[in-house]
């Protein structure tokens, strides 16, 4: 657990000192807000047919109301704080690929969610837009992440030896 | 009979309890931001501390108002204003809210001694959120002040590189990592049951 936990934030420190650097600010960071906002209107003109993207910003062509998509906001730090613990954790590099295609899907899809929620809120009331965008986002991404790994970890084959407790029952669980 | 009663509850362990953390957030996150001024009392200290410490020609008082601190600092806005000085205003509930997401996620494992796992968190969460404070202030100072400020606070170029990365590391990254990392810890248990349960219930 230890050896995890330094790994962890060697390969989290390491990976977002990397993403602050001009190089990956102008061709990684900006390009993926870009590819976001761009998913996000198409997403939403579905429904709402007002709604362009430009950049990194997302505007209803109705109102004029639009958000910007800043550090934070893009799911690029939930991304890198996910890869670092699914590197970090000792399991097979099938299982690490497979679960940081479908982690990077979870967390991305609902960062998604989060822009587009954010864009409505922030046209209905500014207090909940900014309570939303400050705080409750924040942390539901980063339970995002932790249950996307959560349930990885699950998916992982069991290296223990034998001499180890047995697993509990389930009625042992059911009392837990 | 009881087949209904099966389908009902055929949820996985880990599935009911994300519902339960979030079934809790509201809660943890209303009591957080009401009882702010009081939570967040030790981090405004601890704040006073390290920046007194650390930068005691640029810190001159440090004082919390409600869940914001301000740092009053020896410097001068300027020579179109005598006499004035720099104050800097922190809001520490950008740095703190993983305190509710914390409460939400060890009252939702529902293990043993929560209260004393609350109590560890909380005390290993509160020197995290004084990193953002302060790291706010000094990036506010030393970085996004005009340039007549800035250049008054004798940081060179490495050094407000260093400010920066530790304004975004504080920002970006602590106030929800920590969190994460002190539950997982405090919980290695609870996740190691988890992990074993494979059947649904």
């Amino acid at each position: 657990m230890i050896r995890f936990f330094i790994l962890f934030i060697v390969l989290l420190a390491l990976m977002f000192g990397i993403e602050l650097t001009p190089w990956a600010q102008r061709w990684l960071v900006e390009p993926w807000t870009a590819t976001l906002a761009h998913a996000s209107a198409t997403l939403v003109t579905a429904f709402d047919p007002g709604v362009i993207s430009a950049g990194k910003v997302l505007r209803s062509t109705s109102n004029g109301f639009a958000v910007s998509i800043e550090a934070g906001c893009n799911g690029v730090e939930a991304t890198i704080v996910l890869i670092a613990a699914m590197l970090a954790f000792p399991a097979p590099w099938k299982h690490r690929i497979a679960g940081l295609a479908a982690g990077i899907v979870a967390v991305q899809g609902l960062n998604v969610i989060r822009v587009i929620s954010l864009f409505y809120l922030g046209q209905w009331n500014r207090d909940v837009f900014e309570w939303a965008h400050l705080y409750v986002w924040q942390a539901l991404i980063m339970l995002d992440v932790l249950i996307v790994w959560l349930v990885w970890v699950r998916t992982l084959p069991r290296v223990e030896d034998s001499s180890g407790p047995p697993p509990p029952t389930s009625a042992a669980t059911a009392a837990a | 009979m009881n087949a209904p009663t099966v389908r009902e509850h055929r949820i996985s362990p880990l599935g009911r309890f994300v519902l339960v953390v979030l079934a809790w957030l509201p809660l943890t996150f209303a009591v957080w931001y009401f009882a702010a001024p009081i939570l967040l009392w030790p981090a405004a200290l601890v704040s006073d501390w390290v920046s007194r410490l650390g930068f005691a020609d640029l810190v001159r008082a440090v004082e919390q108002t409600g869940a914001s601190v301000a740092f009053t600092t020896t410097l001068k806005p300027g020579q179109a204003i005598a006499g004035g000085i720099v104050t800097v205003d922190v809001n520490m509930l950008l740095y703190s809210f993983g305190l509710p997401l914390f409460a939400a996620l060890t009252l939702a494992a529902r293990e043993p001694k929560r209260l004393r796992t609350l109590a560890i968190g909380y005390v290993v969460l509160v020197p995290a959120i004084a990193w953002g404070v302060v790291a706010d202030f000094l990036k506010n100072v030393a970085i996004t002040a005009p340039a007549q400020v800035t250049s008054q606070t004798g940081f060179v170029a490495w050094q407000r590189e260093a400010i920066a990365f530790a304004f975004q590391f504080g920002s970006l990254i602590l106030p929800t990592v920590a969190p994460a990392i002190i539950w997982v810890l405090t919980h290695r248990g609870f996740l190691e049951q988890m992990r074993r349960t494979t059947t649904y219930r």
